[in-house]
């Protein structure tokens, strides 16, 4: 019965995914080395942030489990462009899945250095722009800035065709405001939200869990906080969102989808049940027939307002 | 690689030594698979824990299709997997990375600090079965704290305490001359800090790094490769991962200097 379901999803520009089930740039690597994952129940694989070239990344330690959530601050250890187009990228046109490159850098040449190479590269089906990175120049997250969000995406815009989304922080006063900025400047997407920054401090040791002191936490601890940056941008932009944050079962899914996404990520989950991926694509067909629903696209998204009390 | 997920039924649970508890469960692929040195990701249900914990493997045995694991209680997930008993079912992922190189000959040594010792027992029949010589150098704080020496048939085992309540009163590391074979091969767990030492007396001893084999601890995300969390220092610059490359690895592919101290034992 499952099967006469279409939870197909469109991205825009070609994007089609053959579910809304993502899996989240950072928790997936480049695809390789997730054992036991059922990559049919896939809607996308989106990679780890990747740079112009090989970074090592931070020195332990880098993650730090904390209430309900899990910090981390890897550093975008990554093998740099270059080997994931000529290495990773053909083994990826073999594959029945899109991947989506999530695009990292300093400044915005690292953006369009890296778009350029994958704008020709079969077995990229995408990009994810990863704005919460410190812009070199000025130590600021090119996200925190509705100009500078749109400067970095435009920038790329001008230099690929491939479908491209814009991944936004959340540690913003005006998340739309941003996402407002990032849908004129050509983005045909945006995946809200990336971690929110937190840290822990080791009381035994007295001093920072994290090499880094500070790192983005992700889980279920921040739910809550990504659902509703969600439910603010789909009402405000006419582009897909994808929802990010905290999503651990099928129901946490629904609520994205309710609230207006267009399809979800899937992060830290990945960690805790490897075939998480297959059991919330199961629990979201389920719900639709349970309803009565064909499609994915009949669920009807944004719940009617609650009248507030007067 | 025959990583596989599974509920696993526990079919005893003791304490083998102050502070620890050794649980065995029941999963026959997995006793099958696991070689020793590896680790599993165990679930843990505690409120507000999220990543699964791992565990090396203290032991495995095919014929019954048990595996054993001996932890200290440290925490949320460790007081969690503690309060397990026959009956209870443990959700395991594994086995996991890459164990002990066990294939040379020759005499070989065990330097186990703390909770350490944990990845022993499996490691120790192992070479003992292979026919070499073992001689296995526990160390603890305090008597109460050692594992038992019955666990280790077929090895010589000397042991050190912090307090002198049992065997050589200082660190299990100065026992290492007095156990030194010829050209011996050593299979080290402890904490950092005892590895560090342990890296320092060899170097003067003049056992190459390359004959040293640990088995190291970090945090760790998802255990499989994906999360890049588990990051540990190798010589130079750049990283290795625990669940990778190790958790057992050579002495010679760390950097010594770089490394944190992050055991639990």
């Amino acid at each position: 019965m499952a099967e006469l379901l279409d939870l197909s999803v469109d991205l825009g520009r070609g994007l089609r995914l053959r579910s809304p089930v993502m899996v989240a740039s950072g928790t997936f690597g480049y695809g390789f080395d997730a054992p036991l994952v059922d990559r049919t129940a896939l809607g996308a694989i989106v990679t780890k942030g990747t740079t112009p070239t090989a970074r090592d990344g931070n020195a332990p330690t880098r993650i730090a489990e904390t209430a309900s959530g899990l910090l981390n601050a890897i550093g975008l250890q990554n093998p740099g462009v270059d080997q994931v187009a000529r290495l990773y990228a053909p083994v990826w046109a073999q594959w029945d899945v899109p991947v989506i490159v999530n695009v990292a850098g300093d400044a915005v040449e690292d953006y369009i250095a890296v778009a350029r190479r994958l704008d020709s590269t079969a077995g990229v089906a995408g990009m994810e722009l990863n704005i919460s990175c410190p812009n070199v120049a000025n130590g600021l997250q090119f996200g925190l800035d509705p100009r500078m969000a749109a400067h970095v995406t435009a920038s790329v815009r001008a230099v690929t065709r491939l479908p491209l989304l814009v991944k936004l922080t959340p540690n913003v006063t005006d998340i739309v405001a941003v996402g407002r900025a990032v849908e004129d400047a050509g983005a045909d997407g945006v995946s809200a939200i990336n971690t929110y920054v937190g840290m822990a401090i080791d009381v035994h040791r007295r001093r920072p869990v994290l090499s880094g002191e500070s790192g983005g936490l992700s889980g279920p601890a921040i739910k809550p906080l990504a659902l509703h940056a969600v439910w603010q941008l789909a009402a405000a932009l006419s582009i897909p969102v994808v929802g990010i944050g905290g999503i651990m079962t099928a129901a946490d899914a629904l609520e994205f989808l309710l609230a207006g996404a267009a399809a979800v990520q899937l992060g830290t989950v990945n960690y805790v049940r490897p075939q998480a991926v297959r059991e919330i694509r199961d629990g979201i067909a389920a719900y639709l027939e349970e309803h009565d629903l064909r499609a994915l696209g009949a669920l009807p998204i944004r719940p009617v307002r609650v009248e507030a009390h007067v | 690689m025959s990583v596989a997920i599974g509920l696993a039924v526990v079919v005893e649970r003791s304490t083998p030594m102050r502070g620890a508890v050794e649980l065995v469960v029941h999963h026959p692929p997995a006793a099958a698979a696991v070689k020793p040195g590896q680790f599993f990701q165990l679930a843990v249900a505690a409120p507000q824990t999220i990543l699964r914990r791992p565990y090396s493997a203290a032991w495995a045995d095919p014929q019954s299709g048990r595996i054993g694991f001996i932890f200290n209680v440290v925490g949320a997930g460790s007081g969690w997997l503690a309060v397990r008993h026959e009956g209870h079912e443990l959700d395991l992922l594994g086995p996991l990375g890459r164990g002990f190189d066990l294939d040379r000959t020759g005499p070989a040594i065990i330097v186990a600090g703390g909770l350490g010792v944990a990845v022993f027992p499996g490691v120790v029949r192992a070479l003992v079965g292979r026919g070499r010589h073992v001689t296995v150098l526990l160390g603890a704080r305090t008597s109460a704290q050692l594992l038992p020496a019955d666990r280790f048939p077929g090895a010589e085992v000397m042991t050190a305490t912090d307090d002198g309540s049992a065997g050589y009163h200082g660190s299990v590391v100065d026992l290492l001359a007095s156990a030194r074979g010829e050209g011996p091969e050593i299979f080290s767990c402890g904490p950092t800090s005892m590895l560090q030492a342990l890296v320092e007396r060899t170097r003067r001893l003049e056992v190459p790094l390359r004959s040293i084999q640990v088995s190291l601890e970090s945090p760790m995300g998802c255990g499989v490769g994906t999360c890049l969390g588990c990051a540990i220092p190798r010589p130079g610059s750049g990283y290795l991962l625990t669940c990778l490359d190790g958790p057992c690895l050579a002495a010679d592919r760390i950097n010594w200097d770089r490394i944190t101290d992050t055991f639990h034992g």
